[in-house]
């Protein structure tokens, strides 16, 4: 599969059919992937994808299509199609697509180690019986990914990419007698999978264990006002929250807290929100077509920029600043035994069930995987336990940051203290 | 689609060929965000061998990717060979033969979509001219799967839905931003729906209404409370609450469900069937008449009564438990391996009126929509709630900020002591379990206790 030239040929279709400006992306995934299911290895599927997507304009009118059947008489009817629905599109001055942007980005492992991996699987699953029996992993294993992809545009955008990555992941519930635990899981990406025991990677070891402590639960007895300390596993809620108030979605429709706070101080100063663009799996560009070179979001607590894509800087006039994905939290200077021992009664946060915040950042949620902290002590899981809160102010409400973090790969964060939460 | 050919010389084997097709049409305020269709297609091959599972797939349905892809599934199965010998699996062999599609409504123009989002935002800015922001979204979901076993199943499978969603963004009190969203969901496309602009105008008007109320609204009082459950929420209740702990291989992993075949778990009024294809006679919006197995799928009734009966399975989870098959293996793509999942969900109706339920409520809440849920194996849930407003007096008061709703479903079912007479299906949104998975949710309003999130 030549995804250069199919890429290239198609551009040139949509030209000629008469698109003022188009953008055209062509990508081929392999995946090799070992399923774990119930404590056994169970399947090992292979998955060969290619897909073609287009975006064209003509005349401020535009429509977009993916298509997988890659034949030239059906990506030919698929460029008629696209072209007739964009004519009937509304036009708007802001569609473009992006002009000059080059890069190539190539990192991690680009053919699968089938043995590794299988060693990999094999490794949990023994760690699983030997350390943790009371653990069932329902679902899990391990899987090699390489993806390439070729991005151009009409105006002279040509990015293309080679990324290879292993990823781990386990899900399952600890069972005693009739008693069962909440489920929990964790994974994560990494280019490096050899060298490192499968239960020291993305805290698998400590989420199997954590779970077995979590068969027998209590809860608090009386409504309070207290404090959390938000695991890494739970701060990309918080983050999700945030990029979706400074995205195209709240900054269009004018509902962003955010849209004018730009240089002003939305968190603790404790705070600083890195991009990771560039970690395992991940390249630094966007799906619009601009290489996206690093980004301190937030510095001590500071909101630097807005992340609108382009189409949303142009519909909205906020400055363009291309955000691909990936993030990391700088650690702070806390020892988290000692975040720990500061909180006189409140929870350790391993996981947030709630539904999407209010677009005011109000929320509430319940906590599951997680246990109680009583008089600087963590205590027993809890369960059927609420907090109620709200995001912003969350942000600001952080006291400490651990010095210890947990790196998933794309993501990396630190354990964060945060107070004057209302539990229920 | 060529003619599929399972792969020889295993104990089983499946091979299918999927094409899904997908639009997806967004205006905000005015602007066509999002104009898009895309098609997915291709061949996967799944082979059961001495004990292991292989499969893959490629996107392509010529002869030559058929039997790549079945090549290639069954050098799989032997592979995982590596983790050790195991005894063959012993699955149900039960077959079925029979294609099943959609005939529907001609699909909407797309000059007619066009111009109907335009026209409702038209409407809004003309109607409402306070709302911060009105977004309109149109999408519509098929998927045609062409199913071949080797133990003799055969056939076509068809899953059509459409869906347009109104938000509305006002401000409250206070000038943070509120918001509200109405799904209209169905079988079919678009047209299918029976849109019109007048249609439209009236369930605006009723969001609009509540977003009103919304504006105002007051802080829900935290702690376990006496709430009456929409129609609406009761369908995602089954789903979550109940339907996810019913799934085999969730019970197989310790589900708290596996240890309660025949005991109680909820009341006497409430009975929880996953419907295969059809309810009362008619044809349910996500119809499975057979799974991707090739298993004739069949109703299971989880809670009958009040108590608890079966479990929703595939061939190897019945194998497992040592029940029957019920149909219940589907993927969602075609490079997806089948897995247990529902189809239609519902808490059956009762004999109570809504009304007389709301009116049996001295100090509570009625919980109107949920944006969201998750599940878990304890039976514990959660569910975002975007409306709801306080019940004081048997009567309706201030509308309610945004919460969410826990409890254990077990417990929870068990103080249900009113089921209202009426039934709602919508088939929006997707369950997510590994692969995300199209499914309907159905249920009457029913009255009980549940611990409401809140200060």
């Amino acid at each position: 599969m030549k995804i250069n030239s199919i890429a290239e040929t198609a551009l040139s279709q949509m030209l000629s059919a008469g698109f003022d400006e188009v953008q055209v992306t062509a990508s081929i995934t392999e995946q090799d992937e070992l399923n774990i299911a119930h404590n056994e290895a169970s399947l090992l599927r292979s998955t060969e994808d290619y897909s073609l997507s287009l975006l064209g304009i003509v005349d401020g009118r535009k429509a977009t299509t993916a298509v997988t059947d890659l034949e030239s008489d059906a990506v030919a009817e698929s460029i008629k199609q696209l072209y007739e629905r964009a004519q009937l599109a509304p036009q708007d001055d802001a569609n473009r697509v992006s002009a000059d942007q080059t890069g190539h980005f190539e990192q991690g492992p680009l053919q699968c180690d089938l043995s590794l991996l299988t060693a990999k699987v094999k490794e949990l699953l023994e760690y699983r019986q030997n350390e943790t029996p009371l653990m069932n992993i329902d679902e899990g294993g391990g899987s090699h990914a390489r993806s390439q992809e070729v991005l151009l545009t009409s105006r002279g955008s040509r990015i293309t990419s080679d990324i290879g990555c292993y990823e781990m992941m386990v899900m399952g519930t600890a069972t005693e007698g009739d008693q069962s635990s909440s489920f929990n899981y964790t994974g994560g990406t990494t280019n490096h999978l050899s060298g490192t025991h499968a239960a020291e990677l993305f805290g698998i070891g400590t989420l199997l264990e954590e779970t077995q402590r979590q068969i027998h639960t209590r809860s608090f007895e009386d409504k309070f006002q207290g404090s959390i300390i938000l695991a890494p596993t739970a701060v990309m809620d918080l983050l999700d929250w945030l990029l979706g108030q400074i995205g195209d979605g709240a900054l269009i429709s004018n509902s962003s807290l955010f849209a004018d706070q730009v240089g002003n101080v939305i968190a603790s100063p404790e705070l600083s929100i890195r991009s990771r663009f560039d970690g395992p799996g991940r390249a630094a560009y966007t799906a619009d077509g601009f290489v996206a070179p690093p980004l301190g979001l937030v510095q001590a607590g500071k909101l630097t920029t807005l992340t609108p894509s382009y189409y949303g800087s142009r519909k909205t006039g906020i400055n363009h600043r291309p955000c691909a994905s990936g993030w990391m939290i700088d650690p702070g200077e806390t020892a988290l035994a000692d975040m720990i021992s500061d909180i006189k009664k409140g929870a350790m946060v391993n996981r947030l069930s709630m539904g999407s915040p209010g677009p005011n950042g109000d929320f509430s949620g319940v906590i599951k995987n997680s246990f109680m902290i009583e008089n600087g002590q963590l205590t027993d899981a809890l369960s059927e336990t609420m907090i109620a809160g709200n995001m912003a102010v969350m942000l600001r409400d952080i006291s400490r940051i651990s010095s210890e973090h947990l790196d998933l790969g794309s993501q990396d964060f630190p354990w964060l203290t945060i107070d004057n939460l209302h539990f229920s | 689609m060529n003619t599929l050919k399972t792969p020889a010389g295993v104990d089983y084997s499946e091979a299918r060929q999927h094409e899904v097709r997908k639009t997806r049409m967004v205006m905000m305020d005015g602007n066509l965000t999002a104009n898009t269709q895309t098609v997915e297609g291709g061949s996967s091959a799944r082979v059961l061998n001495n004990g292991y599972w292989g499969f893959a797939s490629i996107p392509a349905v010529d002869n030559a990717s058929t039997e790549k892809v079945a090549k290639k599934a069954k050098e799989n199965a032997e592979a995982m060979g590596g983790f050790g010998a195991r005894n063959k699996l012993e699955i149900p062999s039960d077959s079925y033969q029979g294609e099943h599609g959609f005939n529907g409504k001609p699909p909407m123009g797309q000059k007619e979509c066009v111009d109907l989002l335009a026209e409702l935002n038209s409407l809004c800015e003309k109607k409402y001219p306070e709302l911060r922001s009105s977004i309109f979204m149109f999408q519509e979901e098929s998927h045609a799967k062409r199913y071949a076993t080797s133990n003799g199943s055969l056939g076509l499978n068809s899953i059509h839905r459409a869906t347009c969603y109104l938000f509305l963004i006002a401000e409250d009190q206070h000038g943070q931003p509120v918001e509200l969203m109405q799904a209209i969901s169905g079988k079919g496309n678009l047209n299918d729906l029976n849109l019109t602009l007048s249609g439209l105008e009236a369930e605006l008007e009723e969001l609009h209404g509540h977003l009103q109320a919304k504006r105002f609204a007051v802080p829900a009082r935290g702690g376990e409370q006496a709430v009456v459950i929409s129609p609406e929420l009761a369908g995602m209740l089954a789903h979550e609450a109940m339907g996810h702990p019913c799934e085999a291989d969730l019970v197989l992993g310790g589900a708290v469900t596996g240890n309660l075949v025949g005991k109680p778990v909820a009341s006497e009024l409430i009975t929880m069937v996953d419907f295969a294809h059809s309810y009362r006679g008619e044809e349910l919006m996500i119809p499975v008449y057979a799974d991707d197995e090739g298993t004739e799928s069949r109703d299971v009734v989880m809670i009958d009564s009040g108590i608890m009966k079966d479990f929703m399975t595939s061939r190897e989870t019945a194998a497992k438990l040592g029940i029957a098959s019920s149909g219940n293996a589907r993927a969602y793509g075609f490079n997806d391996e089948p897995l247990v999942r529902m189809r239609n969900t519902a808490i059956l109706p009762g004999t109570s009126k809504l009304e007389d339920m709301i009116a049996g409520i001295e100090d509570g809440y009625y919980l109107m929509k949920t944006g969201n849920g998750q599940a878990d194996s304890t039976t514990e849930f959660m569910f975002g709630i975007d409306l709801a407003y306080e019940i004081k007096n048997g009567k309706l008061g201030n509308a309610v900020s945004d919460t969410t709703v826990s409890g254990t479903a077990i417990n929870m079912l068990k103080t249900v002591d009113a089921v209202s007479d009426d039934m709602y299906w919508e088939c929006n949104g997707y369950c997510g379990k590994k692969q995300p998975m199209v499914v309907s949710t159905g249920g009457p309003a029913i009255r009980g206790r549940v611990h409401l999130g809140g200060q």
